[in-house]
């Protein structure tokens, strides 16, 4: 049974619809990502999930229940902890953080500390058990609240760009804990990232969304252009570049490359791709039983294609490739 | 409401002790009560007095609190009230400033004492009515000495109210 589904979902925030989903569902134990540039609706469809705020249409279910009530939305959030963006941390020590949500699901007595040890060790924060909430930095505040989430073990766990305001090495600390968790018992992680890479690295499904709504293209290769229009075939500036597209339209407008339209290859192809850019790669983020290469041609372009073929090109960072799509791969919007 | 209140919170003192003073009256609507020129009638009188200060205030110290309080309260499954407490303790500094405030507005006021009171000696004679009798009747040396009681008592309260919030701060 899938930990959250979601149909029909709509939220709007007075006139503005800031979401619509027909169809989500997330199975108990999945990785999803929800990546998507700002405003893109990431925040909103966490705090729906978090059943913080109900939809303004549409039903979300917890482990096959409609949660719809405000007291089955009120029993759903002991199961479903959001991590925000910037999270805050109540006046007191640490260790009272973590033990908040434990004392509101009605742990009592020695336990509190118990779980609440347990669950900064498993974030490597046991240093920080009797220190100030104040006093911490960035990264310590968001492993802490991570900590506080995982310690009243909920069967999804949702977060809100965590890798913002963390450093590196927090954020690595953070991804190890949750795989951890999800090795000791089936936990549900959503988190929201525009960060590609690490999003790519850790998830093992990806949502991308644009202006509130699924959008069929991932946000890598999202160009904002103004097109010069006249003809339907046109080409634009981006940065150094000039990519051939086909649209009728002039003026500012986003150009979108799914990265499985760029094919790379090691001479410059012969064929009908308009679009064909030197370039050399210079990141690589291998996702199951495919990689995306990101390919600096004056502009950063992510292509994904199966580990074998990029085995048997003998790519790697820093060799020099062609990335070839055709104009009509160019999705404008 | 809120418009209600703030004007609640300008109210002059011997106004609601004249209200107060009416409805408590052997022929007013709560005359039945037996509350006039009581100890009673004052603390009702007072308690009027203080609550849209206390109001007003703890409601906007808790407007001003950070709205992922609230959220963060909830999320970690928190119900209505561990919430609201929760709330409450970010803004505590503002919610002992309303207490603060409410108590001095109390603490110097003169008039509605006065009327619903009726500044009888042992009975209702509270330390303001004491000071204005001492003035009025040219004893001035009694009134000062009072004054400086009134004085001392708001500072105790005031330092008590300040280590409480100290406490349990770190």
């Amino acid at each position: 049974m899938a930990t959250f589904e979601v149909t029909g979902l709509r939220h709007d925030y007075g006139a503005r619809t800031v979401l619509a989903l027909d169809t989500l569902t997330i199975a108990p134990g999945a990785r999803l990502a929800l990546v998507g540039p700002n405003g893109s609706g990431k925040s909103t469809l966490l705090r729906l999930l978090a059943f913080l705020e109900a939809p303004s249409a549409g039903v979300i279910a917890l482990d096959g229940r409609p949660v719809a009530a405000r007291s089955a939305r009120r029993a759903a959030r002991r199961r479903v902890t959001l991590v925000e963006q910037r999270p805050y941390l109540f006046r007191g020590t640490v260790a009272d953080n973590v033990a908040f949500g434990l004392r509101a699901g009605g742990v009592r007595g020695p336990a509190v500390t118990q779980r609440a040890r347990a669950a900064l060790d498993r974030l490597q924060l046991q240093g920080l058990r009797d220190r100030d909430a104040r006093q911490l930095s960035e990264g310590e505040i968001q492993r802490v609240a991570v900590a506080r989430a995982l310690a009243v073990e909920p069967v999804a766990l949702l977060l809100d760009e965590p890798a913002s305001s963390a450093d590196r090495a927090a954020q690595q600390a953070m991804f190890a804990a949750l795989t951890d968790e999800q090795a000791r018992r089936p936990l549900t992680v959503v988190f929201a990232s525009h960060l590609l890479e690490d999003a790519y690295r850790w998830a093992d499904g990806l949502l991308a969304l644009h202006q509130g709504r699924p959008s069929p293209v991932t946000p890598e290769n999202l160009f904002r252009v103004d097109l010069p229009g006249g003809t339907a075939m046109q080409q634009v500036a981006v940065g150094p570049l000039r990519i051939d597209v086909v649209s009728g339209r002039s003026g500012p407008a986003t150009l979108a490359i799914a990265p499985d339209e760029i094919v790379l290859s090691a001479e410059p192809l012969r064929s009908s791709a308009r679009n064909v850019f030197r370039g050399r790669i210079v990141r690589l983020a291998e996702h199951g039983a495919e990689m995306r290469v990101t390919v600096d041609a004056g502009i950063e372009l992510v292509a994904r294609i199966t580990s074998r073929s990029f085995e048997e090109m003998g790519l790697a960072v820093g060799r020099e490739v062609y990335a070839s799509f055709k104009s009509v791969a160019v999705k404008v919007f | 409401m809120l418009l209600l209140l703030n004007t609640a919170l300008a109210f002059p003192t011997v106004v609601i002790g004249l209200v107060i003073y009416g409805l408590l009256a052997r022929h007013g609507p709560l005359g039945g009560l037996g509350l006039l020129f009581t100890w009673q009638a004052i603390v009702v009188a007072e308690v009027i007095l203080a609550l849209p200060i206390a109001t007003a205030l703890s409601a906007a110290a808790v407007q001003a609190v950070d709205p992922r309080v609230r959220r963060t309260a909830l999320t970690l499954g928190a119900g209505t009230l561990r919430t609201a407490w929760a709330v409450a303790r970010e803004a505590r500094f503002a919610l002992a400033a309303a207490v603060v405030l409410a108590f001095g507005r109390v603490l110097s006021e003169v008039g509605a004492a006065l009327i619903v009171g009726g500044n009888i000696r042992h009975e209702t004679r509270t330390l303001t009515t004491a000071i204005t009798l001492a003035t009025s009747q040219g004893n001035f040396s009694l009134a000062i000495a009072l004054g400086l009681v009134l004085l001392a008592l708001a500072l105790t309260v005031n330092v008590l109210i300040q280590l409480l919030q100290g406490r349990g701060d770190v």
